[in-house]
């Protein structure tokens, strides 16, 4: 299907927003409803590295991941679970190997659903394979087995299929470490944009025929790189004023998935959804605080502000003094969970959603606009040239610089370093065409001369 | 909607880069360390600000002044780049800047050689790869950025390189050590079968190892492991391996942190 762009934000307001309810409420799975008015725990979980070496190993791994998950949130008195399986690249490049793995844990997830009643979901996260090793590879050989991946784990138990794609990432990895604000917004805003149109719209297309749920993308490739990159308070790698730049134009970006026919909820590390919960009333997972076992941040707490499910990221299983590391972490987020569900079941949401919100506003810029109000205003910006992915991308980046220049008028604090080079990036933003069709000829031909790994046949060019 | 008052939000949290930050601009730093030889000057100053015509013009203009092109790599590009990375090992300056400085100077470098008969003499080689299996290569892009800034021959193998491909390189480029990256837990062990092959033919230079999930008990665990925990680590170990300390476990006591 084409892409039907959203022009108008789905709350009339930012407060509106809240944890566990969304707009647009998702059912999925066994007995699971999305954003109906509670919180989820979502598990994320990485296979010991020698469990890769045969298919029979790697079932066998995930059954153990599975049954130490449901085991734990049954023995805990917990009522829903979802699972979220990434693949690893033998499950996508194989696709009969993911296919094997969702069967496995679905079986054994519909037997404590049976059993117990609890209730539950299985996401599956193709790997995206769409590459080789010079170059991305988005279209050909190497797209028709990842949509045969997609569609053998919606046929083999899956419930919620997602991705975190690429599209732009070349661009993007040359684009960052120059401070190249318009090739972050080629890359990103663009490039991933409309690549994210033709996988989304196939993607979409399985679900449906699959009866499963589109769930969504995350800008993981890009601005996750970038928040990553960026790092600590005192890192010197990138400037914390340019990460929340690229994790702002990442939200129009996301939103392709839900324009081409995803639900949510939005995965897990794509930071921007909060901004996409705010556009589309879509229910969204977050991971913050819960995924230190994989990354540090600097919005543990805000950014649980407004989730639906609630994320780990990713865990190595292996064994723990408080058991292995998936029945730990699950039972990690299954608390939180528990916390905003008393919070709504008591009318006291807005509360707290305030108290997590506000214990990280100030730490960071990235945390600054991500508060939820502030998401509100780059949501707002975006829907305005909703049916332009260049302009609204352009919008996305000018109200985070407009946000954070605010913010910093005020108690948001920001070295000399984070200020220079948020006016830099500005005036760069400032001196951009409006025209779509004469940004991406010039990008076109700048990049293709700069980033030898370019290949614009990939995005249709 | 709750808010902090300025004395509340202090006992919260703290922006410690703010809190540190150092009184003087980068452009100031460096206006200190530029070499004050009017031919030079100019050239180190294009480096550190990233100009590539710049730097080229100078270049030329110190080639008319009659300097010695391949000289000009050590006196003029390198001493612009030392800058460059002293402030970055400072903290006052960004790794873009680094990048983009870096650029400009290998530009300089080819730039150099276009004009002279002889070629330039390196600090040593480093072979850089990926792990086989991992596409992810924008830590390595940064290690041979930063390695080449610093005066080494990198010899880039890409990403998700075979392990025989980074033997095979080892054996024929004579390397002081290699460089190893990988983003993900499920691709670094082919760290170890390098590690092994390469001990298997009795080489045994430094493997210097980093990436996302690449952690020091992982990279502790074969002979030749030193690891990185940061890009800019790469050069201090190739660095220390020029000055003499090769010796796998003095390196880990330098370099390992936890």
């Amino acid at each position: 299907m084409a892409a039907t762009r959203f022009t108008k934000m789905a709350y009339a307001n930012a407060d509106e927003m809240s944890f566990g309810v969304s707009k647009h409420p998702v059912k999925a799975g066994l007995g699971l409803e999305i954003g109906a008015g509670y919180t989820i725990p979502e598990v994320n979980y990485a296979p010991r590295p020698e469990a890769g070496a045969s298919k029979e190993k790697l079932v066998k791994e995930y059954e153990r991941i599975t049954t130490d998950i449901m085991s734990r949130m049954v023995q805990v008195g917990f009522p829903a679970v979802i699972l979220e399986t990434e693949h690893v690249q033998q499950m996508s490049n194989n696709p009969s190997w993911g296919a094997e793995v969702a069967h496995a844990q679905k079986t054994i997830m519909e037997e404590y659903h049976d059993e117990y009643g609890i209730k539950c979901a299985l996401r599956h996260t193709i790997g995206d394979i769409r590459e080789n090793r010079d170059f991305l590879q988005l279209r050909g050989d190497k797209y028709s087995v990842f949509l045969e991946a997609f569609e053998q784990c919606a046929k083999s138990g899956a419930d919620l299929l997602s991705v975190e794609s690429m599209g732009g990432k070349e661009v993007f990895d040359h684009a960052v470490l120059r401070n190249d604000i318009p090739g972050m917004l080629y890359a990103i805003g663009c490039l991933g944009s409309m690549d994210m149109e033709m996988i989304w719209s196939d993607i979409a297309a399985i679900a449906k025929k699959t009866g499963t749920v589109a769930a969504g993308d995350t800008d993981c490739a890009q601005a996750n790189t970038a928040m990553f990159i960026a790092g600590g308070l005192l890192d010197k790698n990138l400037a914390h004023t340019l990460a929340i730049l690229a994790r702002a134009i990442s939200a129009p970006r996301s939103l392709v998935a839900y324009e081409c026919g995803a639900k949510g909820p939005g995965k897990d590390c794509g930071y921007e959804n909060i901004i996409i919960k705010a556009i589309t009333g879509m229910p969204m997972t977050q991971e913050g605080k819960t995924s230190t076992c994989a990354h540090s941040d600097v919005m543990g707490n805000l950014i649980m502000q407004c989730c639906d499910c609630w994320s780990n990221e990713s865990v190595e299983y292996h064994g723990e003094f408080g058991g292995t590391t998936v029945q730990c972490w699950s039972e990690t987020l299954a608390y939180d969970c528990a916390l905003m569900n008393t919070a709504l079941e008591t009318k006291n949401e807005k509360v707290l959603r305030d108290l997590f919100m506000l214990s990280d506003r100030y730490r960071d810029p990235q945390s600054y606009v991500l508060a939820y109000d502030n998401a509100y205003r780059v949501g707002q910006a975006i829907v305005k040239d909703g049916d332009n992915i260049y302009l609204r991308a352009k919008n996305a980046a000018i109200a985070c610089c407009d946000i954070v220049s605010e913010g910093a008028a005020g108690k948001l604090e920001l070295s000399r370093f984070e200020t220079k080079a948020l006016a830099d990036a500005k005036a760069s933003l400032d001196s951009l065409t409006d025209d779509m069709d004469t940004f991406m000829d010039d990008c076109l031909t700048k990049y293709k001369s700069e980033v030898k790994v370019f290949l614009p046949e990939n995005y249709g060019f | 909607m709750l808010d902090f008052t300025e004395a509340s939000l202090k006992k919260v949290l703290t922006r410690y880069n703010v809190a540190l930050e150092k009184a003087m601009t980068p452009e100031d730093a460096a206006e200190e360390l530029y070499p004050k030889d009017e031919l030079i000057y100019p050239i180190a100053k294009a480096i550190f600000e990233g100009e590539e015509d710049d730097v080229v013009e100078g270049l030329q203009a110190a080639m008319d002044a009659g300097k010695d092109p391949i000289t000009l790599i050590d006196d003029a590009l390198m001493v612009g780049m030392g800058v460059v990375t002293k402030l970055y090992d400072e903290g006052i300056i960004f790794l873009p800047n680094v990048m983009m400085s870096a650029d400009a100077m290998l530009n300089g470098i080819e730039f150099c050689k276009e004009n002279s008969e002889t070629a330039p003499v390196t600090k040593g080689t480093v072979v850089c790869h990926v792990a086989e299996g991992d596409v992810h290569d924008i830590g390595k892009n940064i290690v041979t950025a930063l390695l080449r800034a610093n005066g080494y021959d990198v010899v880039d193998l890409g990403r998700d390189v075979p392990i025989d491909e980074v033997v095979a390189s080892v054996v024929a480029n004579k390397p002081l050590m290699v460089t190893g990256t990988a983003l993900m837990t499920t691709t670094m062990y082919a760290f170890k079968e390098v590690n092994d092959k390469l001990l298997e033919k009795g080489i045994k230079i430094p493997f210097a190892c980093g990436g996302g999930a690449v952690n020091q008990d992982f990279v502790s665990q074969y002979a030749l492991g030193v690891y990185g925990e940061e890009a800019a680590d790469a050069p201090k170990i190739a660095d220390a391996i020029v000055a003499g300390t090769t010796d796998i476990a003095a390196l880990r006591n330098k370099f390992h942190k936890h």
